[in-house]
């Protein structure tokens, strides 16, 4: 039987994952790719509460999962905007490494 | 509910989006044969403008109270003050953009701004952490092209990238720590979520989906230790995107993070007092708080950029600011209201100061601003009321704010719990004295490097009168209103 618990482990691993890769990644592309995972980490548990959210009518709290269609398109818009600033970055210097961005610094 | 309705109580927000995409096409239009881009750019401005005012008026003419869909769209008196401070602030920036900004694309940066204004405007008027989570997306996204627009300096794509890694990164904490609390409570409205969780302790999964929204909300504030993006972005993005962020940013921020913590998490405030530490999200706030005023201060000692000093002062004041959450109730958020209000203004005036001195200057460090007595006295006198309002210098707005803080913060806790807290904000505001008055002395004593006095001055009075408009209000019918409007 898989339980709420278990939702949860699995979404809180993928949160864990996609932050040791924002943070230990060297590569832009891959960091962008982690942070989509942290988003979805968080799409996972919203929609298993949902679920196991069961009102008195006995139909599941369908709140969280259209907060998880917006996360979606927020995600999606994220990357864009995303995408587009490491474009403009990468014209100017030619490198999408994040040890080589390094002009403002302390 | 008809359609009809809710496009009345949603008219702001609808007459800053029409004006955005009106912006968007007008920025297209080719004006006659030679591509004239200041007469279209001028345009853009002017219709920008036009769709700000339209939409102050719009919101006096909301009705007293209101609530959508379980708290999706709120309006109080509060919500409307602060929905026409932040259209002020948006039109302080679009006429900032037309001092600063080569008149390329203004069209699409006007439109990201009214973007940017209507997220802070959903932040401000709503009590459900969809909406929330939407208002700071579309705020923040807008912002982080905001910030790497100036394709022609290379620090902005920089600033814009660090902007955006920082920001998606505590956009993510926040989401798990919302999907965290609906899980708890079970809905997603904010005064819902405090009757459910009075109703049940503070368990383990609940304290980290709260710590990991404070997180998101620290970075939005700039708090240390989630304030690394705040000096690179105020010194690599344009300056009039960087005001945007200090100030209008910042206050909505504040409103909702107090909305958040004091309504929805309100059952969990736990205690911050010295001698009665109890779990709950006071002593995180706390923690962040001191951290900010101890490393925005002190760092702020060593730069050499405005900027960058301003920055790094912002991190402070965001320590100073989290004290009247801290010390909770009206007083306290009232408190950290008129301080961040107050705070913009100032910082937006400041920021006025630095495109003038860099567009004539070429620079923003503290060399290109000495000797700006000489060749400006009027952009020296602002300069040094913003600084020393910024510093809490009794007869200036900033000094009223920090005594409301540090009062409330010093009533809030019993037997003086939160006396630890308020000592350190006093030595921080002391140490900040020394880097305001640096900034006066370069302006007012030192002598301007040789080469610059040949540049011609005539563009340096322009913005004077928009400045004297943004500097220091009477403090008393600002802090009346706000308390008036608190619910």
């Amino acid at each position: 039987m898989v339980t709420l618990g278990h939702y949860l482990i699995v979404s809180g691993i993928l949160f864990a994952i996609g932050f040791a890769g924002v943070m230990l990644r060297r590569s832009l592309i891959i960091i962008f790719m982690s942070l989509e995972l942290m988003l979805n980490a968080a799409n996972l548990s919203l929609v298993a509460f949902s679920r196991f959210h069961v009102q008195p009518s006995g139909v599941p709290d369908y709140n969280a999962q259209v907060f998880v269609f917006f996360i979606i398109t927020v995600g999606a818009a994220e990357v864009a905007v995303g995408l587009a600033i490491i474009v403009a970055l990468f014209r100017a210097r030619q490198t999408t490494h994040v040890e080589d961005i390094n002009t403002l610094k302390f | 509910m008809s359609y009809l309705e809710l496009l009345k109580l949603a008219a702001p927000e609808a007459t800053v989006a029409v004006t955005a995409l009106a912006v968007l096409a007008v920025g297209l239009i080719r004006w006659g044969e030679t591509p004239s881009n200041r007469r279209s750019s001028a345009f853009c401005s002017a219709v920008a403008g036009l769709g700000l005012a339209a939409a102050v008026g719009a919101v006096v003419m909301l009705p007293q109270s209101a609530t959508l869909f379980g708290g999706m769209l709120v309006i109080t008196p509060l919500t409307s003050l602060f929905k026409i401070i932040c259209l002020a602030l948006a039109f302080f920036t679009v006429v900032l953009a037309r001092t600063d900004l080569s008149s390329r694309n203004r069209g699409e940066y006007l439109a990201l701004v009214l973007l940017a204004t209507i997220g802070l405007m959903l932040l401000v008027g709503s009590e459900e952490l969809l909406m929330i989570f939407i208002g700071l997306e579309l705020t923040g996204l807008s912002l982080y092209v905001m910030t790497a627009f100036d394709k022609t300096d290379i620090r902005s794509a920089e600033a814009g990238l660090k902007y955006f890694l920082f920001g998606s990164t505590a956009s993510a904490f926040t989401l798990f720590g919302l999907s965290l609390i609906y899980g708890m409570s079970g809905t997603t409205g904010l005064a819902v979520i405090a009757q459910k969780l009075s109703a049940q302790p503070i368990s383990p999964l609940l304290f980290a989906g709260i710590v990991m929204t404070l997180v998101g909300f620290a970075f939005k504030i700039a708090a240390a230790p989630f304030h690394l993006w705040a000096p690179d972005a105020y010194q690599g993005a344009p300056v009039p995107s960087a005001a945007f962020i200090a100030s209008g940013s910042k206050v909505a921020s504040f409103v909702v993070l107090g909305k958040i913590v004091l309504v929805g998490f309100g059952p969990d405030k736990g205690s911050a007092a010295w001698h009665a530490m109890i779990s709950g999200w006071a002593p995180v706030l706390a923690v962040l708080a001191a951290l900010s005023i101890l490393i925005g201060n002190l760092v702020a000692l060593a730069q050499s950029n405005v900027r960058r000093l301003l920055a790094y002062s912002a991190v402070a004041h965001a320590g100073y600011t989290l004290l009247g959450l801290v010390a909770g109730g009206r007083d306290g958020f009232s408190a950290t209201l008129f301080y961040t209000t107050v705070y913009a203004f100032t910082l937006v005036g400041a920021f006025g100061v630095v495109a003038l001195v860099r567009r004539e200057t070429g620079g923003d460090d503290l060399i290109n601003f000495a000797g700006l007595r000489a060749r400006s006295p009027l952009l020296a006198g602002c300069m040094s009321i913003f600084m020393l309002s910024l510093a809490g210098l009794p007869p200036l707005a900033g000094f009223f704010g920090k005594f409301y803080l540090f009062i409330a913060a010093l009533r809030a806790g019993e037997n003086h719990g939160l006396l630890w807290l308020v000592a350190l904000a006093l030595l921080g505001s002391l140490v900040s004295l020394y880097y305001y008055l640096i900034v006066l002395k370069v302006i007012f004593v030192d002598e301007p490097a040789q080469h610059e006095t040949s540049l011609p001055r005539r563009n340096v009075g322009e913005g004077g009168d928009f400045l004297q408009r943004v500097s220091l209000s009477v403090p008393g019918p600002l802090v009346a209103h706000i308390i008036a409007s608190l619910p």
